[in-house]
């Protein structure tokens, strides 16, 4: 709305009105754009067709907004020899009878009687010949409104019909970019294992879930590199490292087994690699054993990638450089994310506090995205 | 000093504008002045039917001294003289038969002023155009002093009320507008002359929520007060309500206060709450976002007036020249002739905060200066002091003419008449021609 140029504390209504009226000029000046024409017209055309606004009733409507046809009260044209001499006084009439032949001496009467006599037919016949026409046209302006009344309807459905055309359209985009996004996801999440980890024992049964008055784990927190290497009392090839670092943060969650753990750094360790999964899936490397964050696991093994054998102890340091900079694209997901399933993002956070489910032997990988089921953001 | 109020009816329950004005006027000098009221049995405008008692009474401290009207007004009869005037050429004779036929005629009020002027210092005669005031200020034109309120319509052209016009001793009118066309009308300049208007009561503290919860009105509204009459245009308001109310970004809702001779549109933003007292008027007005006045004539609008007391701004009919003047003068409203002009302003009072306060604040300081009862009463009473301080005029109200002269049909239709005067409102410059 319009924002006048004239001071609060020194309002003067006229130039008020003239800004007023300048814009009305403005406005039904031609220096209309394109796109200010085109919403014009469909304001207009929503005005009109707007399903909630078109009346059931309209060609009732119509017919009584049509005036019934009543011939016009006209006084009586009848007009006779005697009518000038007409009074309803009785000695007047008898007066004007006697002086009638001294009248007569003065003016001949019949000339202007019979004239009168003459147009009063011709009202007549034009009175009849109005009301023909008058109803051939109350017959025609029905037909007008059938026509009106059968174009405003079926303009309203296709305009109900191109919205509702629009929204689905619309949902299937919708749909169509959250998988784009899911399939990102997944394929960043993607992780190679190594034919050692068929050697690793099975982890022990998970501890017993953490307490509820535990803070909750956030489903969107940036894992920190200490608190993925616990001391582990289990001899392995990373084990040394491992003692090195400090214990499970509060907000890790339930503790871990050596195995697990061992498994998991590996999992990183093979992302790092520099070669994204799909890179690799274009450039003709298969893997056969695909873990996903979600636990999903191929059955054959496959070979470790090349980032897995050059450097095994890379990941063991948890404050390389490496490890930040892979890190990057799982923010900008994270971010991609938290910009889309804000709400759901609430709700994993109030869910975190419950305890974790005992009997999961992989505990998911704290990749972003996959704290909450993207699937179920969609459908609530 | 001693005062007489000659109203054409009186009374409590009479609402009428020039009544209610008169009624105001006698009650407030009564503190300065006795004050006597001198009016007709009469309590219908329409018929003039004797409804009250004549003789003496008081009403809010005020003597009221009634007489009988001498007959009721013939609707049918009234209708063919006023278009013999209003229409047609005519004589002098038929527009005094318009006016006895308009009523109320009581040749009983008017004996009493001839006989008793002497009595009073000074006779305020309320409404020009009616019986007791052109005749009662011919009997007593010495002390005569005239409150028009004339509104723009065709009897201000009749020929008759020029001499009354010229020889009364003063003339206090309710708007610029008033003045301007009196003036232009009846050549009156030289008659000692103030626009006054009238004052209100408006209370300090008007309580807009417990309106709100009374009636049970949510979100912006904006108000109309009065009666909801054709006349008034408030068919035009509400075609243009109803308009503005399709247009997805209007949030105000209509609400309406009065009595109503129009079906009112059943729409979800328009109530009708019928009529209120004057407690909820006033909290209505405080709780609105704007005062509508859709009215094409008007002599002086007291609801606008009461809006500005209130601190609330105005959307008037530019057609109407007193609201227009009104409204350019107080700084406290905007106004519109046509739907976009109509709409343009309301959105700006209504989605500009500063805006929509500053007119208020207008017009409440407009309302202070010029309404405020001290100041209606002073303009009264420096008026009074300045005639008494007049040598007497050798002006009077020209006698009429002969029995012959009476009747030569000489006179131009009054519509004619009306046609040719300025129009606009007035601002000190010279007003231009209505198209």
């Amino acid at each position: 709305m319009p924002d006048f140029n004239v001071r609060s504390d020194s309002v003067n209504v006229e130039q008020i009105m003239e800004q007023i009226r300048a814009r009305i000029r403005e406005k039904r000046g031609v220096d209309y754009t394109e796109q200010q024409l085109r919403e014009l017209a469909a304001v207009k055309l929503e005005k009109f067709l707007d399903p909630r606004g078109v009346r059931s009733d309209l060609l009732d409507q119509f017919k009584r907004r049509q005036p019934t046809y009543e011939p016009p009260v006209l006084p009586s044209f009848t007009f006779e020899d005697t009518t000038i001499y007409e009074t309803h006084r009785g000695v007047l009439a008898f007066i004007r009878r006697l002086l009638n032949p001294i009248f007569k001496l003065f003016f001949n009467p019949n000339t202007i009687v019979h004239a009168l006599h003459t147009q009063a037919d011709l009202n007549k016949v034009n009175a009849e010949r109005e009301a023909v026409r008058e109803k051939q046209r109350l017959e025609i302006d029905a037909l007008y409104y059938e026509v009106i009344h059968n174009l405003v309807f079926e303009m309203t459905r296709l305009g109900i019909e191109t919205k509702n055309l629009k929204m689905r359209v619309e949902s299937i985009g919708s749909r169509l970019e959250f998988n784009e996004r899911r399939a990102r996801a997944l394929e960043s999440a993607v992780v190679y294992r190594s034919p050692s980890d068929d050697a690793i024992p099975e982890p022990p049964p998970p501890p017993p879930p953490a307490p509820r008055s535990q803070p909750p784990a956030n489903a969107y927190q940036r894992p920190a590199a200490p608190s993925f290497s616990p001391p582990s009392p289990q001899p392995s090839s990373t084990s040394a490292s491992s003692e090195q670092a400090p214990a499970t943060s509060p907000g890790q969650g339930p503790a871990e087994g050596p195995g697990q753990r061992s498994r998991r750094r590996r999992r990183r360790r093979g992302r790092r690699g520099g070669t994204s999964a799909s890179a690799m899936m274009s450039s003709g490397q298969t893997p056969s054993t695909l873990t996903t964050s979600s636990g999903q696991a191929g059955s054959a093994p496959a070979p470790a990638t090349t980032a897995d054998r050059a450097s095994p102890a890379d990941a063991d340091q948890p404050a390389s450089p490496q490890t930040t900079d892979t890190a990057e694209p799982r923010v900008s997901l994270e971010q991609a994310f938290a910009t889309d399933v804000q709400p759901t993002e609430t709700r994993a956070e109030e869910a975190s506090p419950a305890p974790a489910p005992a009997p999961r032997p992989e505990p998911a990988d704290p990749a972003p995205g996959t704290s909450g089921d993207p699937g179920d953001h969609n459908q609530q | 000093m001693k005062l007489a109020v000659v109203a054409q009816r009186y009374g409590q329950a009479i609402n009428g504008g020039a009544e209610l004005h008169a009624r105001y006027i006698a009650e407030h000098l009564a503190k300065h002045a006795e004050v006597e009221v001198l009016t007709t049995c009469a309590a219908d405008y329409v018929t003039w039917r004797n409804e009250l008692p004549p003789g003496v009474e008081r009403v809010n401290g005020v003597a009221v001294r009634r007489f009988r009207v001498k007959h009721e007004r013939d609707p049918k009869l009234f209708g063919q003289r006023s278009s013999r005037v209003f229409e047609r050429r005519h004589s002098l004779n038929d527009e005094l038969r318009w006016l006895d036929a308009e009523g109320p005629a009581s040749p009983a009020l008017i004996a009493y002023v001839r006989t008793h002027q002497a009595d009073y210092d000074y006779c305020l005669f309320f409404s020009y155009r009616y019986y007791q005031a052109y005749h009662g200020a011919r009997a007593a034109a010495p002390r005569a002093i005239l409150v028009p309120t004339a509104e723009r319509d065709p009897a201000i052209g009749l020929a008759m009320f020029r001499p009354v016009l010229r020889g009364v001793r003063a003339l206090m009118y309710n708007s610029d507008e008033e003045r301007a066309m009196i003036h232009a009308a009846s050549g009156n300049e030289e008659v000692p002359s103030v626009v006054v208007g009238i004052g209100s009561d408006v209370p300090q503290n008007p309580q807009p929520a417990r309106f709100r919860q009374k009636f049970n009105i949510r979100g912006p509204f904006a108000v109309y007060v009065g009666r909801i009459d054709q006349n008034k245009g408030c068919k035009e308001l509400f075609e243009f309500f109803q308009a503005y109310l399709r247009d997805s970004s209007g949030r105000l809702s209509l609400v309406l206060i009065g009595h109503s001779l129009l079906p009112v549109p059943e729409h979800p933003g328009i109530r009708h709450l019928g009529f209120l007292d004057d407690v909820d008027k006033f909290d209505a007005m405080a709780a609105a976002e704007l005062l509508m006045m859709p009215s094409y004539f008007e002599s002086l609008s007291m609801v606008a007036l009461e809006a500005w007391g209130v601190g609330r701004p105005v959307l008037a009919n530019a057609r109407c020249d007193v609201l227009k003047g009104q409204c350019i003068r107080s700084n406290a409203g905007l106004y519109y002739e046509t739907y976009s002009e109509f709409i343009e302003a309301l959105g700006a009072i209504e989605r500009n905060r500063w805006l929509s306060g500053a007119l208020g604040r207008n017009g409440r300081q407009f309302f202070r200066e010029h309404y405020d009862w001290p100041v209606i009463e002073r303009k009264y009473l420096d008026m009074f002091d300045r005639l008494s301080k007049e040598p007497h005029p050798s002006r009077t109200i020209a006698p009429l003419p002969g029995w012959f002269a009476r009747r030569r049909q000489e006179l131009p239709p009054s519509e004619e008449v009306l046609a040719a005067l300025p129009t606009g409102p007035s601002l000190g410059r010279p007003a231009g021609r209505r198209p």
